[in-house]
């Protein structure tokens, strides 16, 4: 009677989901309500969680509780600990979640809201939390080891190699990127200036407070760091009306860049503790914060979605990046379906502390699961705005026209209304002089969650301050990754470096640390300055390069984790993380194609610099402008180059794979796998 | 009752986690060490470049 009633109800909750996903799929004229998605998202997530994660974990993976795990093994009371499921389970969400679920929904929404949510609740079923879980199994039964390490081991020395150069030049995009979605955000916004700025000194007197005036008071130091930056947001308003100090905030996108490429260096070269791990912690804390409040908010609005199932922009021809839904939207949605950085997350710190086997399964697909879920928020924030006004804010002046009263012809031209009163009231409201062209998707998210806030409690009267707090959100853990980045990459490059000169590979060797400080950031530097260079924008060109990267990322991990089950013996579920695979190469290998060869000139690089070329010999660009059209042919050709080169490491490795497997098969090669020997666990279910 | 004070422990060890707070605990606990400012700076010397050297995600 029991089992009945359990089949009855998951009968229900999966009937519900295939319930709400055909509402949203098939619900076309007057706007839907977000809580159809919402509902939509959490029945399937629910019915994959209890259902297919279950499969893997106990028919694919063969958890077992008996089997110590790293944690209890190689327990030291520092990186090895077991720990409550619970608290694993928030620590790696904290460390999964970072801007791209926010951004990647907010700018596919361009194509209107059904074809990122389906790829979010989907992909992240059958894709991301795949990933995630399969690569924290493999980790977890190799000691914690690196996804490189175990490509290295696994696939082969040419896989393991490829594996550490993809990450390396994975990261120098996605630094450009997220500088450019900050710079974007602050560019002419005195008040959001001042506030990113204000960040800087708290997070120094906050590094300077947990040293020397109250050593290890984290959690007191952090309270008081989110009360300074909400002092901050007040104080830029101050700052943003006042006549000496509002001009002296109010920077360009140019002067923005150089600011946040020497913050880069400065925070990559400092000691950690000064100006790094004091912001992670403050940035840690305002972030799961936030993201519990948006769904609170979203639980409390229940607001419409007035940007509709499908826009015009699905014939590949819209103003925020060039390309048609297949493959484009799934490659900028990226990481709030699948990501391949997860895969990182998912073999460095969380494996070393699941203190039993099937604490897996909540860790790592129940945490990516939510992970979707934020990108889905991301998604209704974004398209609870009227979709003239989110076109508005987000299309490149190069596209609409550089004055409000072209880009309003344009846009309304589009079929979306929107007028320039209406553009300079909501501009008005929040604080800014103007809200035309905020490209990058940070402002258009930071407008849309003003809205449910706004709508929450406070009313219109506070709108201005909510936008900024979500500026202040979104810029604190994006500037967060770009120092951790830069440091993580210095020492990268210092590991490779110290092959040739052996100094240079020292960590602590003053020349070491600049040069190598100094090379990465101007790596990540030079792509973003010509991201702010872009007339149509950079990020027409840099987010489906970030994107193209972190699905390749994703698509290493996937052969890591196929490569794993072949030899484990379980080629008969290889279609698990084959399935994701094939989609991702498919969709990857695609978008990167276009991304170098289309002869449509927005979407392809080589077609862009063509033209670009031609005008220059037929003498069509103006004297001043020749050395800066120069510049953009070497960079379009630069990152047609970059993209060539992502393309080449990843079909190596699953070239590499593919031999691998296929020798396991046909049993010419050995199935050694690496995972360390049984150990029976004594950990007691008190000790957890 | 007994389920609410379940859940507020399990965040009261999450934000101990994510501070740090509670690795540094089982440092001391494992060198059979006492708190003090020396202490806190040894033991972030090593957390922290631990911490710091590996990606945070996007």
């Amino acid at each position: 009677m029991k089992r009945f009633a359990a089949y009855a109800a998951w009968g229900a909750v999966a009937l519900a989901a295939a319930f709400f996903l055909a509402g949203i799929a098939i619900h076309r004229g007057e706007p839907i309500n977000s809580i159809w998605i919402v509902l939509a998202a959490v029945c399937t997530y629910v019915v994959g969680y209890r259902f297919y994660a279950s499969f893997i974990a106990a028919k694919v993976m063969a958890l077992d509780n008996r089997r110590a795990t790293p944690a209890e093994r190689l327990r030291n009371g520092i990186d090895f600990e077991p720990t409550n499921r619970w608290i694993v389970f928030g620590h790696h969400f904290a460390a999964i979640a970072g801007p791209g679920p926010l951004v990647g929904p907010t700018l596919a929404a361009q194509f209107g809201y059904l074809p990122g949510t389906l790829w979010i609740i989907l992909g992240a079923v059958l894709g991301g939390a795949v990933q995630d879980f399969v690569i924290l199994f493999c980790s977890m039964r190799r000691d914690g080891k690196s996804l490189g390490a175990m490509a290295r081991e696994e696939i082969g020395r040419v896989g393991g190699l490829t594996a550490l150069v993809t990450v390396l030049m994975i990261m120098i995009i996605l630094l450009a990127v997220i500088a450019l979605v900050v710079v974007n955000a602050l560019k002419g916004s005195p008040w959001g200036t001042f506030t990113i700025a204000a960040t800087m000194p708290i997070a120094i007197f906050m590094g300077l407070y947990l040293r020397y005036w109250r050593p290890g008071k984290v959690l007191e130091c952090s309270v008081l760091g989110f009360l300074l930056v909400v002092l901050a947001i007040f104080g830029g308003q101050w700052v943003a009306s006042n006549p000496f100090w509002g001009p002296v905030f109010t920077l360009s996108g140019m002067t923005l860049a150089v600011a946040v490429i020497l913050y880069g260096f400065l925070a990559s070269a400092l000691p950690v503790w000064l100006l790094l791990a004091p912001r992670d912690y403050l940035s840690t804390f305002v972030k799961l914060g936030v993201v519990f409040m948006l769904a609170v908010g979203i639980l409390l609005v229940r607001p419409n979605l007035e940007l509709p199932a499908f826009t015009r922009f699905v014939d590949g021809d819209g103003p925020i990046f060039a390309g048609k839904i297949f493959p484009f939207c799934f490659i900028t949605i990226a990481c709030g379906a699948i990501s391949g950085f997860h895969s990182l997350i998912s073999s460095g710190t969380t494996p070393k502390l699941i203190a039993k086997e099937w604490h897996a399964l909540p860790v790592g697909y129940g945490a990516m699961l939510l992970e979707g879920f934020v990108g889905i928020m991301a998604m209704i924030a974004a398209c609870v705005l009227q979709p003239g006004v989110y076109f508005a804010v987000n299309s490149p002046a190069g596209i609409v026209g550089a004055t409000p009263e072209a880009a309003v012809a344009t846009i309304s031209h589009w079929g979306f209304p929107v007028t320039s009163a209406q553009m300079a009231q909501l501009a008005q409201d929040v604080g800014e002089s103007s809200l035309f062209a905020r490209t990058g998707g940070a402002p258009s998210l930071a407008l849309g969650m003003a809205h449910i806030f706004a709508r929450s409690g406070g009313g219109q009267a506070i709108l201005g301050f909510w936008y900024h707090f979500a500026i202040m959100f979104e810029a604190l853990f994006i500037l967060t990754i770009i120092d951790a980045g830069t440091r993580v990459g210095r020492f990268m490059l210092q590991d490779l470096l110290g092959n040739v000169y052996r100094p240079l590979g020292r960590t602590s060797w003053l020349p070491g640390v600049v040069g190598a400080s100094a090379a990465i950031v101007l790596a990540w530097g030079y792509f973003l300055v010509q991201g702010v260079l872009d007339p149509l924008g950079g990020i027409n060109s840099l987010w489906p390069l970030f994107g193209i990267a972190n699905q390749l990322l994703a698509a290493v991990a996937l052969c890591v984790a196929t490569t794993v089950l072949v030899k484990m013996h379980r080629a008969r579920y290889m279609w698990i993380p084959c399935i994701p695979l094939a989609w991702l190469v498919t969709v990857t290998f695609s978008a990167a194609w276009q991304k170098i060869f289309s002869p449509v000139p927005r979407i392809g690089f080589l077609a862009q610099a063509r033209v670009l070329e031609q005008a220059l010999a037929a003498g069509q660009i103006p004297a001043h402008k020749i050395a800066e059209t120069q510049h953009r042919i070497f960079n379009e050709r630069l990152d047609a180059v970059v993209c060539g080169i992502f393309l080449v490491l990843v079909a190596t490795i699953l070239i590499d794979s593919v031999r691998a497997w296929s020798g396991i098969l046909r049993g010419t090669r050995e199935a050694s796998v690496h995972e360390a020997p049984f150990a029976p666990s004594q950990l007691t279910a008190e000790e957890i | 009752m007994r389920r609410l004070k379940y859940v507020l422990r399990i965040i009261a060890g999450l934000l101990r986690e994510l501070s740090d707070q509670g690795a540094y605990m089982r440092h001391l606990a494992a060198c059979g060490r006492a708190h003090s400012p020396a202490e806190w700076r040894h033991f972030c010397e090593h957390r922290l470049n631990a911490k710091y050297s590996r990606p945070k995600c996007c």
